[in-house]
C-alpha cells in the first residue's frame, strides 16, 4: 500500500565525515522511519526562508528504530549549506517517496555500488541478506572513497572491493569484478543446467544449494551503469538512479526520464529511483 | 468566517488556487485540493504531448525556470481516464486549455464539457511550446478570437490566463474582457534563459518560463495595471508563498489567486497558506 507522503520534522541525531566532502547524517524522525523502504527517498529543505528554493532529494542509507540515515556529497550550495548540521538541528523532510526496490527472496543477488552510490545499497542489502545469496561489490577512486564498507562487512555477506589506485582491494574499476562475478554465476548456472525462465528456475531451486536465479542492483555514475547493463544483459537488473527533481511527489512533471523503446517520459519520482535497466536509456 | 468568492456563476470557498502545471491534476494530494478554492488542471491538448526533453527544472536564485512542454495526455485520455478522477468536494476544477489554432481550443472544450468542470482557462501564455502558447497571448486580436470560440462552445467559466512577456497585458486583458472572459489570471512565468556549468542550456527546451518568489514584484505591478484597467475579476499569481502574499495580490486589485511553485516544496502549502490568511484575513485587504 502507498503511504501519502507528508512533511515531518526531523532532528538531527550525528553528523559525520565519511570522506572529504562525503557526510553521513543520522535523523531521528519516526513517521518515515517506520514506512521506509530501501530505493526510496526522502526530500531535505534547505533553509526555512525559501533560498535555496527547492528542497534536495537524499536516497535512505540505512534505517534503524526511529532514524534513518543519509549520505551525501556536497556538490552545490544546497548540500554545502546541509553539510553544516549539527547534532540537535531540526530539517523539514518530505517523504517518503518513490517506488521501494523488489525485495527478492531465495535469489543470487548482485550489488555493484560505485562511489557514493553504496549509500542506498546498504539499506537494500541490510533487508535481504537473510534470504538471499548476496554478493557485494564496491569500488571507488581510492581507499578513503570507499565509503561504508564496515557496515556491508558486518552484514556478513561476500565483499569484493576494488579501488581505482590499488590503495584497497583489487586494482581496477568495479565493473571488472562484476564481469568476473557474473562469469561465475553463468558457470553455476550452466552445471546445474538450470532453466533461463525465473519462475521455473525458482521451483527447481526449491531445497538445493546450487545457482539462484541472480537479480543484479546496481547504483553509481552514468558511464558505470551503462557497463552494468551491458554486462548483465541477460539478468533482471535494476540501477538506483538519480535525476534532477522538483517537487519529488509527482505533481511538476519536472523529472522526465525517456523510457527505452519509446517517445513517452516517465516520471522519475513516481516510477524510480529504482528502474529496471531494459526500461531506460542509460 | 466565511472566505468565499464568487466569479460570474462560480462559488469558491476561498480564493486559493492552484496554478496549472504545479499540482498535476490533483490526484496525488486530493484531500490537499478538497480545501481550497480550487484547481486549475495542467494544460490540456488536442493531441497528447510527451512534453520536452530533460532537463526540464533549472533552479536560480528565488526561484525556479521550468520547460516542461505541456507534458499531457490529450484529451481524449484525459476525457476518458483523468478528468472522472477529479471529484474535489467543495473546490472547484478549471482546465486548463492550449490549443495550436483557435479553433482547437473551441474544439478541446466542446470534448470536455463535463459536470465536473466549473470553467476553463485559456491558456495563451506558455512560454515552452512552438505554436501557440504565448505567440497567441502577446496580439490582443488573436486573444479575442480565442475567447470569443471558446465563448461560443461552452456556457462554463471562462478565464483567460495571460502573459506579460514583451507584451502590455492590460491590451490583451481589454481584449479578452470585450470577447467575453468572465476574468482573467496572470501572470504565468516570465521567459527566461539559463547555462549549465559547461555553457549549454541548461534546459532540454534550451529556452523556459521563470517563476517563484523572483517573479513577485513584476506579478504584483502587472496585476495592479490590469485590475485599474478592466472590470472582469482578476486572478493573480507569481511567486505567492505565504499569507502575506496573498494580501499583496489582493491589494494590488486580484479577486483571487493562483499558488504554483511553492507547491513543489510543500504540496501541502496551499492549506498552511489558507490557515495563515484566515487568522488575519482582514489585515491587508480591501
Amino acid at each position: 500500500m502507498k503511504t501519502q507522503p507528508a512533511i515531518h520534522c526531523a532532528r538531527v541525531v550525528s553528523r559525520d565525515e565519511l570522506a572529504p566532502d562525503i557526510i553521513s547524517v543520522w535523523l531521528r524522525v519516526p513517521a518515515i522511519a517506520r514506512v521506509v523502504r530501501p530505493g526510496q527517498f526522502i526530500q531535505v529543505k534547505v533553509n526555512y526562508d525559501n533560498e535555496p528554493f527547492l528542497r534536495r532529494p537524499f536516497s535512505v542509507a540505512q534505517q534503524q528504530r526511529d532514524r534513518i540515515r543519509i549520505v551525501f556529497r556536497e556538490v552545490g550550495r544546497g548540500t554545502a549549506a546541509l553539510a553544516q548540521t549539527r547534532p540537535g538541528d531540526e530539517w523539514s523532510l518530505l517523504g517518503s517517496l518513490g517506488k521501494p526496490a523488489p525485495l527478492v527472496r531465495n535469489r543470487d543477488v548482485i550489488i555493484v555500488g560505485g562511489g557514493i552510490g553504496s549509500a542506498p545499497l546498504l539499506f537494500l542489502a541490510e533487508r535481504i541478506c537473510r534470504e538471499n545469496r548476496v554478493h557485494v561489490l564496491l569500488g571507488a577512486r581510492k581507499r578513503r572513497e570507499l565509503i561504508l564498507r564496515t557496515e556491508f562487512r558486518r552484514l556478513g555477506v561476500k565483499l569484493s572491493l576494488s579501488t581505482d589506485d590499488g590503495s584497497l582491494g583489487a586494482k581496477g574499476i568495479v565493473t571488472d569484478a562484476l564481469a568476473d562475478a557474473l562469469r561465475q554465476t553463468r558457470c553455476a548456472q550452466r552445471q546445474s543446467g538450470l532453466s533461463r525462465h525465473p519462475a521455473r528456475r525458482h521451483a527447481l531451486n526449491v531445497g538445493r544449494q546450487a545457482s539462484f536465479c541472480p537479480v543484479v542492483f546496481a547504483c553509481g555514475p552514468r558511464p558505470m551503469l551503462r557497463k552494468v547493463k551491458e554486462l548483465a544483459r541477460e539478468f533482471e537488473s535494476y540501477a538506483f538512479w538519480e535525476e534532477r527533481m522538483g517537487c519529488g511527489t509527482g505533481i511538476c512533471y519536472g523529472c522526465a526520464v525517456k523510457s527505452a523503446g519509446s517517445d513517452r517520459y516517465i516520471r522519475f519520482c513516481q516510477e524510480g529511483p529504482v528502474l529496471r535497466m531494459s526500461d531506460i536509456e542509460l | 468566517m466565511s472566505q468565499s468568492i464568487r466569479i460570474d456563476k462560480v462559488t469558491f470557498q476561498n480564493p486559493i488556487l492552484l496554478a496549472s502545471g504545479t499540482f498535476g491534476f490533483g490526484l496525488e494530494f486530493p484531500q490537499v485540493v478538497r480545501r481550497l478554492g480550487g484547481i486549475v488542471s495542467k494544460g490540456i491538448t488536442r493531441r497528447p504531448r510527451a512534453g520536452n526533453p530533460p532537463p526540464r527544472i533549472w533552479e536560480v536564485p528565488h526561484g525556479i525556470i521550468n520547460s516542461v512542454g505541456l507534458e499531457n495526455p490529450g484529451v481524449e485520455e484525459f476525457v476518458r481516464t483523468v478528468l472522472p478522477a477529479m471529484r474535489f468536494g467543495r473546490a472547484q476544477v478549471l482546465v486548463n486549455v492550449a490549443g495550436d489554432t483557435v479553433e482547437e481550443y473551441a474544439e478541446i472544450i466542446r470534448r470536455i464539457d463535463s459536470e465536473l468542470v466549473a470553467g476553463f482557462e485559456l491558456n495563451v501564455s506558455c512560454p515552452n511550446v512552438r505554436e501557440g502558447g504565448v505567440a497567441f497571448g502577446r496580439n490582443p486580436k488573436l486573444v479575442g478570437r480565442i475567447v470569443k470560440a471558446a465563448h461560443r462552445a461552452t456556457s462554463k467559466l471562462l478565464v483567460t490566463k495571460l502573459t506579460a512577456n514583451f507584451v502590455d497585458p492590460v491590451l490583451t486583458a481589454r481584449a479578452a474582457e470585450d470577447a467575453g472572459s468572465d476574468a482573467v489570471s496572470l501572470i504565468n512565468t516570465v521567459m527566461a534563459q539559463a547555462f549549465d556549468a559547461r555553457g549549454r542550456p541548461a534546459l532540454g527546451g534550451g529556452t523556459g518560463g521563470l517563476s517563484g518568489p523572483a517573479i513577485k514584484p513584476f506579478a504584483l505591478y502587472c496585476v495592479q495595471r490590469v485590475a485599474q484597467a478592466v472590470r472582469i475579476p482578476v486572478i493573480g499569481g507569481g511567486g505567492i508563498t505565504c499569507s502575506q502574499d496573498v494580501r499583496e495580490f489582493l491589494l494590488a486589485g486580484a479577486r483571487m489567486v493562483q499558488i504554483g511553485s511553492i507547491n513543489l516544496v510543500d504540496p501541502r502549502a496551499g492549506i498552511r497558506i489558507l490557515e495563515e490568511f484566515c487568522a488575519q484575513p482582514r489585515r491587508l485587504s480591501k
